[in-house]
């Protein structure tokens, strides 16, 4: 998971995240102004809400792929904290967010938040790791 | 879990990028297995044994 690299795995991964991402972007565009401007009905409303979830779900895969091709057994261990840190970061935050929702009219969190607010928190979590290994 | 292997690598003049090399892992595993703060699974103890030609115990600790 460096920058730094030749494992092929990593390079493989990185390249496709990217390209999954674009394409979450581009879904999400899309989406949004088709249901914007041509108020769609029916099922054509769910098929653009999933468009630019496919992407994301795109990545789950791509990451558990990775885990199985990645040999080095120290950088599978690294990932799977940082993920586990951006899982639990995440829930944490969204939940305790929904308690002030609900409670102390606090601002109502958009829910298309939780995707970025996952990976910069799996991002922080990984800078963690690496740096208690270091 | 305490380990020789700076002492091992030192005596071949091996740099932990070549450790890394020749066991086809990273060098911060490497490290991170040198220091003590990661434990390899039992295949790579194995590897980490075949190539310094020695025994897994003669390259751990059991700190127990």
């Amino acid at each position: 998971m460096e920058c730094k690299t030749n494992n092929p795995a990593v390079w493989r991964f990185t390249v496709h995240f990217i390209v999954l991402m674009l394409l979450y972007a581009v879904f999400s565009i899309l989406s949004t102004c088709v249901l914007l401007l041509l108020h769609p009905t029916g099922i054509v409303i769910w098929l653009l809400a999933l468009l630019p979830a496919l992407p994301i779900g795109g990545a789950v895969v791509l990451t558990g792929r990775y885990m199985s091709e990645e040999k080095d057994e120290f950088q599978r261990a690294v990932l799977v904290q940082a993920l586990l840190g951006g899982i639990g970061a995440t829930l944490v935050v969204t939940t305790a967010w929904g308690f002030l929702e609900n409670y102390a009219h606090f601002q109502r969190l958009n829910i298309l938040m939780i995707w970025p607010l996952y990976l910069i928190f799996v991002g922080i979590s990984y800078g963690l790791v690496k740096a208690r290994y270091r | 879990m305490k380990n020789r292997l700076r002492v091992l690598r030192a005596e071949r003049d091996w740099s932990q990028a070549d450790l890394a090399q020749r066991l086809e892992i990273s060098r911060q595993s490497v490290n991170a297995i040198e220091t003590g703060k990661f434990d390899p699974s039992l295949p790579l103890a194995f590897k980490l044994a075949r190539l310094f030609e020695t025994t897994i115990e003669a390259i751990f600790t059991d700190e127990n």
